[in-house]
């Protein structure tokens, strides 16, 4: 037999697993019937559950969003009362931040894809991995309380001391996210031990998909950050019940202090959005470059750095709420610190494509207009970092288009770009490419009708959360409406598409893009353990330069009747052909 | 790779164990002497914290393992510990250097 | 699968290759949870800080209602029961099943003292009308306008600590019961360790919390 060292203390006996392309036996085909879905422990389905959740959530926080901008077509009422309007934008804000971006890509992709990138069988607690997803549903459920009740109007930051006075449901929407809080920490713990724990054979730090590295610094932060938010709304909830005295200023206490405890969540939570989005950036750029990353360890390195530079900047967001000056020059330097390495990562997936066999299917195209749309979205941020600018520009339209350049055309559009990549590898069809560029320059071209003159009405003035607006501002807010409008239509595009993919789409080969990534050399859709094999890892994730057969090595098995002799053979007669199909 | 070869757990034994809780102990009735022995301000702060951080040094490292056990756990609770600091420190970098303690709107 | 070739101890679940894989990731995971409860108990902290850095007098009057004389007993019941739960591992590794049960036993007993003396605490301070929260708080005996924020604190930062006291008494019983059942060996005690690991953590909490809220001059 082959044998491969993947470590200085053992060697390992290997074999080659070609993956099937008409797999008989799949995650899909185990375990069917809704109960074995809802009791299942397996991550690739409760992967799905989770996006079929967020999704679900997308088209909620869509949809109001929708209806906003409707509104914001006449300065004066178009058709919804104030009140309502008030309640739209806050819910649209709560339900796009903790319904679908923080679970969006750890939770949904990653939860699906990361054990398969580890070569491990599951996750490292099942169990908990499951609980995860039905407390992310407890906390739904509480939302929706709370919304068919008295809705909530505070905006999704519940500043005191407006939140511990509206007489709308903050107690039932704090408690949906206390509950919410805990999947994300639970869902944390979980990837982070998976990542130490789970590795197969020969996967060290340094041939660890990027993509994992990204969920590894997100699993940080979500640990690390979250618990304060639960401990937060929870003394708001007290605050609001019982009157503590430690938010509320009539009683003693100080608004500023529930702000500094908001955003030592709140803040970093931008980075447990955006983080994933860079890994899936990093799988996507080398797959359809066939190259290897540029800058390995620059690129997994700055996720742990911005991980780390997160939790200093949070006070970013208080610039004008009466905080220590003191403070706000020390938080608006660390602000601009948090640009280096995100710079850094810019820069490595620009050298990637350099050379690169470039080609630009639908996951590509989501690439580059994350690079755009990202780079615009962190180049403003870094603006509003600065003292002098901030107080100009706070709470104003610019604020709204900066962090939608950030969280929609950053995160979501790498979401997108996950989506379609690895679509194939968890239904195991093919969707339509031709209607898939199409919502693509849809999507681009609707985001920025939608968003850039948002920048200039709010360098000029407009302030957010407004319901009316002066008449000088009525062609940027009609404008953006018709570019929200084209937007919905993308995302209306993508959902028919994927729909028809699974009922009607071509049958998906197990490596559509001929990645050397170890969750392409499973089956599509994989087995229910991922693998029928422990797979042996001895190059890195993008060594496009080495032969494919060397990526689907395995612990040889030794009762399959081959002996040492013959299994060698298999791998000599086959090293050619591979190599060719690897080049073309 | 059989269940046999694992690597060796550590077992405490029953004397070091309670070694372990009469330290503790003593640390405890130590701090509640020094409670009522008249310290200056910032040191009786100081000097209970460093006999609580004692306490907790010992529960950690000889109770929960953590002297035996893989160093990768021992860096997760210094971790923790240190966001918790940061977390506090820039906090008070603001509440502390307020020109009006608690703004009165 | 070459790790199915040979026959599986039936606590080994599935996805894990071996014990020691399954040990090792069953501690891991316990230490980041307790980074999670670190942060979370941090929150609470750093509240506490903050006021304190404030109102220093408010604390050295608010903190002469609590008694250091039960506080300073459960910190050594607390300190007993972690013994007694370290003692419960020590059997688990030595295969001496009565000593596991007797030391949770003991150790469920001395959270059941904690607890009880928490009670009387809390009920003695309800009599005097010193309630969390401003609406409620009536106890006219502290001079100073922010009193029932001490209190609110106080409640907050020992509630939360007695509610993870009640969840580790479950916890105790859960381990209890499996002992019972003659699950835990030398060969697999992970539940036993695992809640061993909670169990210091909480102990560790109230030797922080004690000082801080008792011991103030």
């Amino acid at each position: 037999m082959a044998t491969a060292e993947v470590s200085t203390q053992k060697t390992l006996k290997v074999q080659r697993f070609k993956p099937s392309d008409n797999p008989t036996n799949t995650f899909l085909t185990d375990e069917k019937g809704v109960w074995a879905w809802m009791t299942t422990v397996d991550h690739k389905k409760i992967g799905i559950m989770y996006l079929v959740s967020v999704a679900i959530f997308f088209a909620v926080g869509g949809a109001l969003a929708i209806l906003l901008r409707t509104e914001l077509l006449t300065p004066a009422k178009t058709f919804i009362e104030a009140d309502t309007y008030n309640q739209l934008f806050t819910l649209h804000g709560a339900i796009m931040v903790f319904f679908v971006l923080v679970p969006s890509i750890p939770a949904a992709l990653g939860n699906f894809i990361m054990p398969m990138q580890l070569g491990a069988k599951d996750v490292a607690f099942p169990k908990l991995n499951l609980a995860s997803f039905y407390i992310y549903v407890l906390g739904a459920i509480f939302t929706f309380i709370a919304l068919a009740k008295n809705g909530l109007d505070t905006g999704w930051t519940f500043y005191t001391p407006y939140s511990t006075q509206s007489t709308s449901s903050v107690i039932w929407i704090t408690m949906g996210v206390f509950i919410l809080g805990f999947s994300s920490i639970l869902t944390g713990t979980n990837f982070i031990t998976t990542i130490h724990k789970m590795r197969a054979p020969g996967i060290t730090w340094s041939k660890l998909p990027l993509n994992v590295w990204a969920l590894y610094a997100t699993s940080i932060i979500q640990v690390l950050a979250t618990p304060v938010l639960a401990i937060t709304v929870l003394l708001l909830t007290m605050e609001k019940w019982l009157g503590f005295g430690i938010f509320d200023p009539a009683i003693g206490g100080d608004p500023v202090l529930f702000q500094h405890f908001f955003w030592f969540y709140s803040h970093p939570a931008v980075y447990i959005m955006i983080v994933p989005g860079f890994g899936i950036i990093s799988e996507v750029i080398s797959t359809f470059s066939k190259k290897t990353v540029f800058g390995y360890w620059a690129i997994a390195l700055s996720s742990l750095a911005i991980a780390f530079i997160g939790f200093l900047v949070w006070g970013h967001h208080m610039f004008t709420s009466g905080q220590s000056a003191v403070a706000t020059t020390v938080f608006s330097f660390l602000t601009f610190l948090v640009g280096i390495p995100t710079g850094i990562k810019i820069f490595n997936w620009v050298t990637t494509l350099y050379k690169g066999s470039i080609k630009m299917d639908t996951p590509m195209l989501y690439v580059f207009i994350f690079l755009f749309l990202f780079s615009i979205g962190g180049f403003t941020g870094i603006m509003l970092g600065a003292l002098s600018v901030n107080i100009h520009l706070h709470d104003t339209y610019y604020v709204v288009a900066h962090f939608h350049y950030v969280m929609m055309g950053g995160t979501l559009i790498a979401l997108l770009a996950g989506l379609h990549y690895w679509w194939p590898k968890m239904t195991g069809k093919m969707y339509n490419e031709t209607l898939a560029k199409i919502s693509a320059v849809l999507i681009f071209v609707g985001f920025n009708v939608t968003f850039l003159p948002q920048f200039v009405m709010g360098a000029q003035g407009m302030p957010r959360r407004y319901y009316n607006y002066v008449d000088q501002f009525t062609s940027f807010h009609q404008t953006s409406t018709i570019g929200s409008y084209i937007l919905g239509v993308g995302f209306l595009i993508i959902l028919y598409y994927l729909m028809q993919s699974l009922f009607k789409g071509a049958k998906s080969p197990a490596n559509p893009w001929n990645s050397r990534g170890l969750e392409w050399q499973a089956t599509s859709p994989p087995d229910f353990h991922n693998f029928d094999h422990t797979p042996v890892i001895i190059h890195g994730p993008y060594d496009y330069h080495q032969p494919m057969e060397e990526f689907q090595l395995g612990l040889a098995v030794d009762t399959n009747g081959h002996d040492p002799e013959s299994a060698k053979e298999i791998i000599d007669e086959e090293r050619d052909q591979w190599k060719n199909y690897s080049l073309g | 790779m059989s269940e046999h070869n694992h690597h060796e757990h550590h077992v405490s034994t029953a004397g070091q164990l309670w070694a372990v809780g009469i330290a503790l102990t003593i640390l405890t009735g130590l701090t509640v002497g020094l409670a009522f022995v008249e310290i200056p301000a910032p040191f009786d702060i100081i000097v209970a914290l460093t006999i609580a951080f004692g306490k907790a040094f010992l529960v950690a490292a000889f109770f929960m393992n953590l002297y035996w056990d893989t160093k990768f756990n021992s860096m997760l609770l210094v971790g923790a510990l240190a966001f918790f600091i940061l977390m506090v420190a820039i906090t008070l970098l603001d509440t502390l250097y307020r020109v009006e303690v608690v703004p009165s709107f | 699968m070459a790790n199915h070739s040979h026959a599986h101890p039936t606590h080994l679940q599935h996805h894990f290759v071996d014990s020691d894989q399954q040990f090792e990731a069953s501690k891991m995971g316990m230490w980041v949870f307790i980074v999670n409860e670190i942060l979370f108990f941090g929150g609470l902290f750093c509240a506490y800080i903050v006021f304190r850095a404030w109102y220093p007098e408010l604390f050295t009057m608010a903190a002469k209602e609590l008694s250091t004389v039960w506080g300073a007993v459960n910190t050594v019941v607390l300190i007993g029961s972690s013994l007694t739960v370290a003692m419960a591992i020590r059997s688990a590794q030595k295969n001496q099943k009565r000593g596991i049960e007797i030391n949770l036993l003991i150790t469920i007993a001395l959270a059941c003292v904690f607890l009880l003396i928490k009670y009387f605490e809390y009920t003695h301070k309800f009599h005097l009308g010193i309630f969390p929260g401003e609406s409620l708080y009536t106890y006219e005996g502290i001079d100073h306008p922010l009193a029932h924020v001490f209190f609110s604190i106080y409640y907050m930062m020992t509630g939360i600590h007695a509610l993870h006291i009640i969840v580790g008494i479950g916890l105790m019983i859960w381990i209890y019961i499996r002992a019972r059942r003659n699950e835990f060996s030398s060969e697999y005690y992970t539940p036993v360790e695992i809640t061993g690991l909670y169990w210091h953590l909480v102990d560790v909490i109230w030797i922080f919390l004690f000082p801080l809220l008792y011991l103030i001059e």
